[in-house]
């Protein structure tokens, strides 16, 4: 680098060599990280500008390109009762599924967390569900709560209760439907949050129990603070696998798409119905767009709440203690 | 600039190569293939209990270098999913793919993904179908882009058990003439429901739908004018009629899905079914294979007359590699023999006439001995091959299913709250 810079100072030409060399310091960089965007380009940002396109157009799945028809078939969706119905399916499977879900997953984590034994023992355990495949727990689920004949039915006759119609009342096929989701992803973030939690100087719990806080004090005012920024990216994947929630909706009957009366239709089984049954191809696309929309509005919402819940506390715990230490700094 | 010499060599090695891919990926594309000894493999996709695949192994046997890849998906609407996203991918449809009636009409409008099996002589055998089955596989153009299979005449399957148990007829001659013999109607039909359930206490049927959909296919016209374009839906009093005897009826029904009963089946839940040909193996795929002795039986007989109930076409899609075996294949699989083979084995009755004798004396052990051969070509006299329109499935799925749910679920008990609920959604998901 000195015969580079020495060279420049004296006006003399580079060589070939040392212009290549500086094309690869400057230029090499971006290409090894080209592959990424490369692919990205191709497979994420095209088909997403590409449905905006089709979006724009009366297209036939089968017969395709129509007439350009501007903003219509957004319109036409957001005045589609069944849209509304599914927004609503969705938003109540999500909220059935996310909050308990992540309630369960701090919980797990936290316990273990704990000095336990065999900790890797419980720790793969926990992570069991989320191996297997959604399909298979799809149908494994389907036939739990089969409203004829499933074993959680014959529980509720043996109590002499009505069976619950889980197939058919929207509310408890929401349910059962939010089960299977939690059921497969409770685990996986109990061990995402696991590994923030273990990233908490355990000093900071010792010098609190010093203090006289108790587990319960300790666990609110540490970890749940100390483990805001896993915390939100763990309620935003959340939010984005909740409201694209697809298969356990769409198993849940195996026949329609999502109830003989949409009782369990979700966004995505709307687009799915839209673009395939039906052939709206362009509607499908417009369905695409309005649930990216949605999925943006309430994560920022999502974000938004839980970085004020979280931020209160640390505000909570850690002023005091900086201002004793700057205190005791000056007194001595 | 002056290559230094790596650079030209690895520029012509690059170039050699592609060279290469270009010539290699000519080769594959151009020839058809079977000539010689050279393995060709065919896919073929199907659905549902089709009995086709029986044929599979007797083809590969007669036509060493064929080998044939199987698809079965588990029903209908998942074949026309599964079509319609390849159609509009123009890429990924198996060299042979299974069509079903119900959205054959669509497919007609976008026939050129298959080919003309025209070309491939399918005109010299002509005469084997039925006319109609022929004449539903050609498109406005005279393409004929579907080689018929198998048609869907109806029986009723019943539980002469069950029946006989409720001090009713239960053998085959007894239950057709208990509900009219030749001149059933719909509405002796439901009377003799209803002597069942109050003789048993149990429900009669599983699913409203049935009766539905068969009188529907029972109509002149159905859901669409003879155009095929026309909706032939609101004022329709004769579809009104079905609805109001079907939900007056609601209380001898199970309340029960349309598919997926095996285990109500076997728990006495219901006693008879709509029964097209494809359903025989439907019913005894309920139980293991050979089993017998369940009770169920099949009458020839069927409320209000003769009606065809889906059935199946087999078309060659234009993005094969190799067309030209894939419509030797499917003609071979959609000719009177294999048509029969199928029948024995699951019971889709033969859409060729010459099919259909081969079958006469065919006898079903699952179905108490009934001759389900005798039977359907009984009950195929008289069919009429109705014009579907492109939204059949849909309305027949979106439009009506939902309805019979509720009247199934106790949600609905009027006719015309069924009706007016039928006609909401109508509006709602079609097009007018």
């Amino acid at each position: 680098m000195s015969a580079v810079t020495a060279g420049r100072r004296t006006g003399t030409q580079l060589t070939f060599r040392q212009k290549l060399s500086n094309f690869d310091y400057k230029f090499s960089p971006y290409l090894y990280v080209a592959p990424f965007f490369i692919l990205f380009a191709l497979l994420g940002a095209f088909p997403i500008i590409y449905t905006v396109n089709v979006s724009l157009y009366d297209w036939d799945l089968l017969k395709g390109q129509g007439d350009f028809i501007g903003f219509e078939n957004y319109l036409t969706t957001l005045q589609d009762p069944f849209f509304w119905n599914a927004f609503g399916n969705t938003i109540s499977i999500f909220l059935l599924s996310a909050v308990p879900q992540l309630v369960m997953a701090t919980i797990i984590a936290a316990v273990l967390d704990q000095a336990i034994r065999a900790s890797t023992f419980w720790r793969m355990s926990v992570l069991l569900p989320y191996i297997a495949a959604p399909v298979a727990v799809a149908v494994i689920f389907t036939q739990v709560f089969n409203q004829f004949g499933g074993p959680i039915t014959g529980l509720t006759e043996l109590m002499g209760l009505e069976p619950i119609r889980w197939g058919y009342d929207p509310f408890p096929a929401h349910i059962a439907i939010a089960t299977m989701v939690n059921w497969r992803w409770t685990g996986y973030n109990a061990l995402i949050l696991l590994a923030a939690m273990q990233a908490i100087p355990r000093d900071m719990y010792e010098s609190a129990a010093l203090d006289g806080a108790g587990r319960i004090r300790r666990f609110w005012s540490i970890t749940i603070p100390m483990i805001r920024p896993t915390m939100i990216f763990v309620i935003i994947t959340a939010t984005i696998g909740g409201l694209q929630i697809f298969t356990e909706p769409k198993l849940f009957d195996g026949q329609s798409n999502g109830g003989a009366n949409r009782q369990f239709q979700t966004i995505v089984l709307y687009l799915y119905e839209m673009a395939f049954p039906r052939r709206d191809f362009g509607r499908a696309a417009a369905t695409a767009w309005i649930l990216f929309l949605i999925i943006v509005l309430i994560g920022l919402i999502n974000y938004a709440i839980s970085r004020t819940i979280a931020s209160q506390d640390i505000s909570r715990v850690r002023t005091p203690k900086r201002a004793a230490l700057t205190a005791n700094g000056v007194r001595r | 600039m002056k290559l230094s010499r790596r650079t030209a060599t690895v520029a012509a090695i690059a170039g050699t190569a592609s060279l290469a891919l270009v010539l290699s990926g000519c080769s594959t594309d151009g020839g058809n293939g079977g000539n010689g000894d050279e393995k060709i493999t065919l896919t073929i996709t199907t659905f549902g209990t089709m009995g086709i695949d029986v044929n599979y192994e007797k083809y590969m046997e007669e036509n060493p270098n064929i080998v044939i890849e199987a698809t079965n998906l588990e029903n209908g609407g998942a074949a026309r999913d599964d079509a319609y996203a390849k159609i509009a991918a123009g890429t990924g449809l198996s060299d042979v793919v299974a069509i079903e009636e119900g959205w054959l009409s669509t497919i007609a409008e976008v026939s050129t993904a298959f080919v003309d099996l025209r070309d491939y002589g399918i005109e010299d055998n002509k005469s084997d179908w039925l006319d109609w089955k022929y004449a539903q596989g050609t498109d406005a153009d005279g393409r004929v882009f579907g080689a018929g299979l198998d048609i869907g005449p109806q029986g009723l399957c019943f539980r002469g058990d069950l029946f006989e148990a409720a001090g009713l007829p239960g053998d085959r001659e007894g239950f057709a003439e208990a509900i009219g013999g030749e001149d059933a109607t719909w509405e002796s039909f439901f009377e003799f429901g209803q002597q069942y359930t109050a003789a048993s206490g149990k429900p009669f049927y599983h699913n409203p739908s049935f009766f539905w959909n068969s009188f529907v296919n029972q109509q002149e016209e159905g859901y669409y004018k003879k155009d095929g374009e026309t909706l032939n839906i609101k004022d329709n009093a004769a579809l009104k009629g079905q609805m109001d005897l079907i939900v007056a009826n609601a209380n001898i029904g199970a309340g029960l899905p349309g598919w997926g009963v095996a285990d109500q089946a076997k728990n006495d839940e219901f006693a008879v079914y709509v029964c097209p040909s494809w359903m025989l193996g439907v019913v005894s795929g309920y139980y293991d294979a050979g089993t017998t002795g369940t009770g169920w039986d099949f009458a020839d007989v069927l409320p209000g007359g003769a009606a065809n109930w889906g059935g199946a076409f087999l078309g060659v899609s234009e993005s094969s590699e190799h067309k030209e075996e894939a419509a030797k294949l499917a003609l071979w699989l959609a000719a009177p023999e294999q048509q029969a083979a199928a029948f024995e084995a699951a019971g889709p009755f033969p859409s060729t006439l010459a099919g259909q004798d081969l079958v006469k004396d065919s006898v079903s052990e699952f179905f108490n001995d009934a001759p389900v051969g005798e039977i359907f070509s009984n009950r195929a006299q008289g069919v009429i091959a109705q014009v579907k329109g492109p939204e059949d499935s849909n309305i027949q799925d979106n439009v009506f299913g939902p309805v019979f749910d509720k009247v199934g679920q106790g949600e609905i008990t009027t006719g015309d709250a069924a009706w007016a609920a039928a006609m909401e959604l109508l509006d709602q998901l079609v097009k007018q």
